[in-house]
């Protein structure tokens, strides 16, 4: 049957390649959709008049509807059709429908096809918006062209341009709802080029909208011509990808797979390597917001329009807000269209007026504003009245979030923060920012609001107290805003940062202290993350180190509270009750520091332990232990705590292994593990809780003079199964450490091949730093690398392995990103300070890390 | 080519359903089941008497998918088919030789 058609399955496919290399689908990808759709026609016209000939055919029509209707046929689309009778009575139509589905199926089209009657149509393109849009979209392919025209005519005369408020709510609310499951984080960072956010889907809602209600198919003649030329952009971007995505991936995908990123940036000519990929998901950021304001816009127009009784009427109902501005059924809108003209200063009292009347503007106010961005100059931005209101916004510090989000989908942000424009839609490509630096931005003022506003008063008191202490609240909103405005150029961004926003507080007029302030912020704004989640907090120089830095308890609060803000604006998982309690640590040492003056501080004197251990120990036991105590030890537990460590230490002439744990919110547990010490005891450790997914945050290890070892661990276990898998982890330990079982043997067990492929996610590179200064006695070894199973297992066996003695180590996972941190000793007790050792530490652990050495 | 296999809870079939179509699978073999695994069976009392219900109701989907399909099908089932509960279900993979069309006699790739 194929030959008939003078086509066959492979051949489709080998026109579809010739197209994907003939053709480039990135500079017209629409011609490309046209192309396809004109071939595709000739397919079907010519099954369907083949069947029409072999069957007692009855008196019918074959329409094109959807986006086939359109001619907008991506390589993998669905091909819609619909056959159209006009007696209101069913002829026998399955013949004929078989004849022509079944030749269009078999060349691997993905063909649907309805049968209705003209009334049928009709009557449920009343009901339904689906069969509604279907149809505004349709186009007579073959058959008897009357009919169509007659459900066309009755189509346009009698529904498509009635009840479009309704129509518009009915579109709105599929919008709500498909964006409403787009919002996963998985979804942000793979996005869906047609259905997610300011996907293709969208601008067809404008477009049928625009249909509907200007009766014209011109979406462009209703823009600004700035405005439709950078809308069609934005489209045909989008277009490009989703050819893209066809072709590469040979079936109807419109997901943006993190392994299709790599494969199509370098297609549509994008830079090499990550950066590329970089600029590719910002210009479908942007493009995706043009098309989302596009849709937003149109639908607006109808669903806000008053209803002529409304109109009536609402002349009692407005309000004057000012001489320029007005109120009506809770919208602001302009008295005189030329305001902005004349005067560009009342964009800022608008934005204001919005705050002040919790109101929306009317949508040809949005219009003048839009309009009049071009006014928006130097002596705008550098207006002292102008920038007087905008920190009139941020202080009052209600709903700040919501209008600067405003400002920001008109444009106008970055019109009036220059700087701004660089930063939007920029992206990292890895997986732990979900969102683009613009909306992080916002994002992070978003949750300061929260903070200020209560919002978090049960979770995080601490945090929600200190924000109300804030002497000028509208400093750090502007400084959360601008934290990271350095990464829309090159170098390192907290520097770079520190230069534009010191240039943008010249411009608006701040005072010199408050520039110093926001400099230092945005300057420092990684450093309380990296002390608190890189540094041991129980030494006494992190927080010393830490507390010069800051300088004063403001900056300290000030700090904090835009640290928590900046993390918890990463996306719904970066924020962690773990990380929670490491800064509010880091924040209560250093409170307690600037209190008590600097230098009192000290370790507790070893005579004082003992004093209190004789409290709660006989005295013959303490003198058995207390020369074995080495002073780091005694300087990281409390004295209740010593003395249970030594309790414990004396089962050891009974016991091989002793482990105990106290479970902390079903999820996480401190763990004591006290034994003998021996070579690798650290890894033996690592590995048996690998072994049981056990997943360490933290981990102190302490030999003492008698060779007895303590180390206690901080872990996790995501499935919240965690006392079985601790159960677990003791039994394998101990039958590792007494020689009945090899670690080797199980870890191989758990690491069996699997036949799955890995999903390709952004790599991470390796990075290893080792470090002197930072602490006295030891050296800080820093580690960054792709995560996978078992990789602390590794690291510590190779320190080990190079005769390292492991102290501390603090463990955070960032996405698929670890920041691994060390504090070791050689295995004299010394710090690793020559160069030449240094290096071969390093060498060491990046043979070990490098990916695809996955030897035990 | 892979068979894969996924027994899931009933109410999440639909959503597996839909999110395997949006990455454009187009075919699937959906039977009711019952089965019973870590989840065990449990005692419902009723009038007083006891009564144990050892299989719990569950779907059972079958697709088969070419090989380098098999990672992101997979991933899609389980984000669509978690709730992270207990009894969430299982998926398992096995290599399958050949598919036969049997209206076309077509086989391999073009058959699935």
């Amino acid at each position: 049957m194929q030959f008939e058609l003078g086509i066959t399955r492979d051949g489709l496919k080998e026109i579809k390649n010739r197209m994907a290399q003939g053709a480039p689908t990135h500079f017209s990808p629409k011609e490309l959709l046209r192309q396809y759709s004109d071939i595709v026609d000739g397919i079907v016209r010519k099954t369907f008049q083949k069947a029409q000939s072999s069957v007692s055919a009855p008196s019918v029509c074959l329409v094109a509807v959807g986006g086939y209707g359109r001619s907008e046929l991506a390589p993998y689309s669905d091909v819609d059709l619909l056959l159209l009778y006009s007696s209101p009575q069913k002829p026998d139509l399955p013949p004929l429908i078989e004849k022509t589905l079944y030749p269009l199926w078999d060349l691997g089209l993905d063909v649907s096809c309805s049968s209705r009657s003209v009334s049928e149509c009709l009557k449920m393109a009343q009901s339904d918006p689906y069969v509604k849009t279907g149809l505004i979209d349709s186009r007579y392919l073959d058959g008897e062209y009357e009919i169509f025209r007659t459900l066309y005519e009755l189509f346009s005369k009698k529904i498509l341009h009635h009840k479009v408020r309704e129509f518009a709510d009915s579109l709105m609310k599929d919008v709500a709802l498909r964006h409403q499951k787009y919002e996963d984080p998985a979804y942000v960072l793979e996005p869906d080029i047609k259905e997610g956010k300011g996907g293709l889907r969208d601008f067809q809602i404008g477009r049928w909208v625009i249909r509907a209600k200007y009766k014209t198919d011109r979406w462009d003649s209703i823009l600004f011509p700035d405005q439709s030329r950078i809308l069609d952009r934005s489209l045909q971007f989008l277009w490009a990808l989703r050819n893209e995505l066809h072709l590469l991936s040979g079936r109807r995908l419109d997901q943006l797979t993190f392994e299709l990123q790599e494969k199509i940036a370098p297609i549509l000519r994008f830079s090499p390597e990550t950066r590329g990929i970089e600029e590719m998901m910002r210009q479908y950021h942007l493009s995706s917001q043009q098309v989302w304001n596009f849709a937003s816009d149109m639908l607006e127009r109808v669903l806000y329009e008053p209803s002529p009784v409304k109109k009536a009427s609402s002349t009692f109902k407005r309000k004057k807000l000012d001489p320029f501005f007005g109120m009506s059924y809770g919208e602001i809108y302009l008295l005189d269209p030329v305001t902005f003209k004349r005067d560009p200063s009342q964009l800022m009292t608008l934005f204001k007026h919005c705050q002040t009347y919790q109101a929306k503007m009317s949508f040809q106010t949005e219009e003048a504003v839009l309009e009049s961005l071009p006014f928006i100059d130097d002596r705008f931005r550098t207006s002292e009245s102008v920038n007087q209101v905008f920190l009139s916004i941020l202080k009052k510090g209600e709903r700040v979030e919501s209008i600067l989000k405003m400002m920001h989908e008109l444009g106008f942000l970055s019109r009036y923060i220059p700087e701004f424009a660089e930063i939007e839609g920029r992206v990292h490509y890895d997986l732990y920012h979900v969102h683009p630096v613009d909306i992080h931005s916002i994002l992070t003022v978003e949750e300061l609001i929260k903070l200020k506003t209560a919002t978090y008063q049960k979770e995080l008191p601490l945090l929600t107290s200190l924000i109300q202490e804030i002497e000028k609240p509208e400093i750090l909103f502007l400084t959360a805003l601008l934290h990271d405005i350095g990464k829309g150029l090159e170098g390192d961004h907290s520097k770079v940062g520190e230069e534009l926003i010191v240039q943008i507080g010249v411009r608006m007029g701040l005072s010199d202290e408050d520039k110093r302030l926001m400099a230092f912020l945005v300057r420092r704004h990684l450093f309380m993350l990296e002390i608190a989640f890189r540094r041991d907090l129980h030494e006494e120089g992190t927080i010393l180190r830490f507390a010069n830095e800051v300088e004063n308890p403001d900056h300290l609060k000030m700090l904090y509270l835009l640290t928590f803000a900046d993390i918890k604006a990463v996306g719904p998982e970066a924020w962690t009750p773990w990380k929670n309690s490491l800064l509010m640590e880091l924040f209560l040492k250093t409170s307690h520091f600037f209190e008590q003056g600097k230098g009192t501080v000290a370790l507790p004197k070893k005579e004082e332990v003992i004093r209190h251990l004789l409290k709660l120990l006989p005295p013959e036991i303490v003198s058995d232990y207390e020369e074995h105590l080495p002073p780091q030890y005694l300087s990281s537990y409390s004295w209740e705590e010593i003395a249970h460590h030594i309790e414990m230490a004396r089962l050891l002439e009974k016991e091989l292994l002793l482990v105990e744990w106290t479970i902390e919110e079903n999820a996480r547990a401190r763990v004591t593990v006290c034994t003998k010490d021996r070579y690798g005891l650290f890894s033996k450790i690592t590995g048996s809780m690998f072994l049981n997914r056990l997943n360490i945050l933290e981990a102190q290890i302490h030999t003492w003079a008698n060779g007895v070892a303590l180390d206690t661990f901080k872990v996790e276990d995501s499935t919240r199964d965690i006392e079985r898998r601790l159960q677990q982890f003791r039994i394998d330990l101990s039958s590792v450490l007494d020689g009945t079982a090899f670690l080797r043997t199980l870890l191989s067990k758990r690491q069996e091949p699997s036949i799955i492929q890995r999903k390709v996610i952004p790599r991470v590179p390796v990075d290893i730093r080792v470090n002197n200064q930072d602490s006295q006695f030891f050296t800080i070894v820093e580690i960054s690398g792709e995560d996978r199973l078992g990789i602390l297992y590794e690291i510590t066996q190779a320190l080990t392995d190079h005769g390292c003695d492991i102290h501390f180590a603090r463990i955070s996972t960032l996405g698929n990103r670890i920041v691994d941190v060390f504090y070791i000793q050689d295995e004299w007790g010394e710090k690793i300070e020559e160069r030449e050792r240094m290096g071969r530490l390093k060498q060491t652990l990046l043979n070990r890390l490098t990916p695809g050495d996955l030897s035990i | 080519m892979k068979k894969i296999e996924a027994i899931v809870k009933p109410f999440k079939l639909d959503e597996v359903k839909n999110a395997l179509t949006k990455i454009g699978i187009q075919g699937m073999t959906v039977s009711e089941v019952k089965g019973f695994g870590r989840q065990r069976g449990h005692t419902e009392v009723y009038r007083g008497a006891e009564y144990t219900i050892d299989f719990i109701p569950k779907s059972k989907l079958e697709l088969i998918v070419p090989d380098e399909l098999v990672t992101q099908v997979i991933e899609t089932i389980e984000r669509a088919a978690k709730t992270g509960k207990i009894g969430d279900g299982k998926i398992f993979l096995s290599p399958v030789d050949e598919v036969i069309r049997i209206r076309t006699g077509e086989r391999g790739r073009d058959a699935i």
